[in-house]
């Protein structure tokens, strides 16, 4: 959390011009979004076509008043419940969206086993892997790019140039077509994971770069004063401070790669991607697979983010300096 | 030792798939491994797509397995994107595409074309809504069309078949603007919006375009085909005994009536003689 001020601000609900604010702007928007025609206004004009002007005006009115009492309660909430109330209302505004579609739901269910077990899995596990040999790569890259040898970091520094520098999708396809012209035979899967792990191991030497140099020299020259070789002083001074610092964008990276292996499925792998686009073919129904990806996506990212917020936790209680 | 020898192996193995393919290789991996290896794209129904039990169906995939019980070895399949298909170099990957492939002479640079296996009719749809009542009206329109595919050739005006027993065509559209996507799903998607919400018209496959109307797709095809397209089975460059061997083998299901019977069963008519 940012700086917790002991000045206290005027809150939402004592600001009257605010209030006024809030409540014309949602009428002109909810007005020139012709509310009267979407599913929010459903209860007050059950049929929008036989009701004039003045009945929509008033929907409009009426919406608009709900919309700024629903902000004003909401601000008077304590913040946990807050953060908790905000977060069930977007979400209901993405089911709504959702369920708009007219979607086939017992084919989604005779879909979705297939989608966790082939799709979740394949998906899973290749993001698993390439995530772990790039961050050996990224290790390693990191302490490249500090050395003072130049071939180290003339290499290092080439090798993130380039793979940040390439779409990862061409670097797929270079690695799958361009690997057997010079006589290496990669499968498909492999080749998706060498693409991820290379790209991925480029964007985290610089987080773990990063991570290295915000610790201050005097730590370097501490360490070196008691007799730390540079092993030592890494693994026992260094990292154990940067690597709270590196935790938040590392787990960016962490969930960026598990959207970005969808990448893989051009390769043919049955991950969740190609599922999504294939299955659903044969009865028209590409858009019911693409929507249940996309929330089978965003849970595992959900996970993701717990895991990150713990890990965070872990760091600030044991490693509070 | 043990993992000496492995190595050795791999290296081997590694050295022999480096080099150019030799005349029989192919055809005696497949022999010897017991499994023809089949590349096809499950996302073109009726050809080729996942079943209620996600498995591998359709008309592209029965030939493909009718060719694998002739060769007396099990069919398997892989399921690479369309471009890596055509784009040749399968580094053994695979033994062959059963994939409704055109022949033609770009592609036949890259791939060798063993036989033609059915004749698919490339038609004009339009959204319901649609005026247009002949091919002309859609000069300087803006037609959809999957990337890479001899329909986007042919609105290109730019269509070589090299094959034999093609049917004669003309250029009967002038489009306006070509729009391209990655398969044909999305484009009937984009029609389905309305009449020139996106696109006034797209070109495809007659009966993709059927199977498209029967699940409540709001479009009609429009006037006659504009070209009978022959549709082969492709393999590397490089193995003719295997290529030669695999036109016999089209051939022969030609012959004995698997090709007519398994076009019925997947589209009523029999594709696989037309003329």
């Amino acid at each position: 959390m940012l700086y917790a001020d002991t000045v206290r601000n005027r809150s939402l609900s004592e600001q009257p011009v605010l209030i006024a604010i809030i409540f014309a702007v949602s009428c002109v928007v909810f007005a020139l979004v012709g509310l009267h025609h979407t599913l929010l206004a459903l209860p007050f004009l059950p049929q929008p076509e036989e009701h004039g002007l003045v009945t929509q005006g008033i929907a409009t009115l009426v919406v608009a008043g709900l919309f700024t009492l629903n902000i004003l309660l909401i601000s008077r909430l304590r913040l946990r419940l807050q953060i908790f109330v905000v977060w069930a209302e977007l979400f209901m505004c993405f089911l709504i969206f959702f369920f708009a579609f007219d979607l086939n739901f017992p084919f989604i269910l005779t879909k979705l086993p297939f989608l966790l077990t082939q799709g979740v899995f394949t998906t899973l596990y290749v993001s698993a892997i390439s995530i772990t040999i790039a961050t050996v790569l990224a290790i390693f890259g990191a302490i490249a790019k500090l050395s003072s040898n130049g071939f180290a970091f003339a290499i290092a520094s080439f090798y993130t140039s380039m793979f940040r520098g390439l779409p990862l999708l061409v670097q797929i396809y270079l690695i799958y077509l361009g690997l057997p012209q010079l006589g290496i035979f990669v499968d498909a899967v492999p080749a998706g994971v060498i693409a991820l792990s290379l790209c991925y191991g480029a964007y985290m030497t610089e987080i773990f770069r990063a991570g290295i140099m915000s610790i201050d020299k005097g730590q370097w020259e501490a360490a070196r004063s008691i007799g730390f070789k540079f092993g030592l002083t890494m693994r026992r001074v260094i990292l154990p401070q940067a690597v709270p610092i590196i935790v938040p964008p590392l787990g960016n990276q962490f969930i960026a790669m598990l959207k970005d292996s969808s990448l893989v499925s051009v390769l043919g792998v049955w991950e969740l991607m190609y599922l999504a686009r294939t299955l659903g073919q044969r009865e028209f129904r590409h858009l019911e697979m693409l929507l249940t990806v996309a929330i089978i996506y965003w849970v595992m990212t959900i996970v993701f983010e717990i895991v990150q917020g713990r890990i965070e936790s872990y760091f600030q209680k044991h490693h509070r300096r | 030792m043990n993992t000496f020898k492995k190595l050795a192996a791999v290296a081997v193995a590694l050295t022999m798939s480096a080099g150019a393919l030799q005349a029989g290789d192919v055809l005696d991996k497949v022999m010897a491994d017991g499994v023809l290896r089949i590349s096809t794209d499950p996302a073109w129904p009726p050809q080729s797509f996942l079943d209620e039990n996600n498995e591998m169906d359709g008309f592209d995939v029965d030939v493909a397995r009718a060719i694998a019980a002739k060769l007396g070895v099990e069919a398997a399949f892989v399921t690479p994107d369309w471009s890596l298909i055509t784009a040749g170099n399968w580094a053994g990957r695979w033994d062959i595409s059963v994939g409704s492939m055109t022949p033609t002479k770009e592609r036949a640079e890259v791939l060798s074309f063993p036989a033609i296996y059915y004749y698919v009719p490339a038609s004009v749809a339009v959204h319901n809504d649609s005026d247009a009542q002949a091919h002309s009206d859609l000069n300087g329109r803006t037609i959809g069309v999957s990337a890479a595919s001899t329909w986007e050739q042919y609105l290109r005006h730019d269509l070589v078949i090299d094959a034999v027993g093609v049917p004669e065509f003309d250029y009967e559209i002038d489009p306006g603007e070509i729009k391209t996507y990655g398969t044909d799903i999305p484009v009937i998607d984009e029609l389905r919006l309305g009449d020139g919400v996106r696109i006034n018209a797209m070109i495809g496959s007659l009966p993709n375009f059927l199977d498209a109307i029967k699940n409540g797709y709001p479009i009609r095809v429009l006037g006659e085909p504009l070209f009978f397209e022959p549709l082969a089975v492709a393999v590397d460059l490089g193995d003719e005994e295997f290529s030669a061997k695999v036109g016999e083998i089209v051939e022969a299901l030609r012959e004995d009536g698997t090709l007519a019977e398994l076009s019925e069963k997947w589209y009523d008519f029999d594709f696989a003689n037309t003329n």
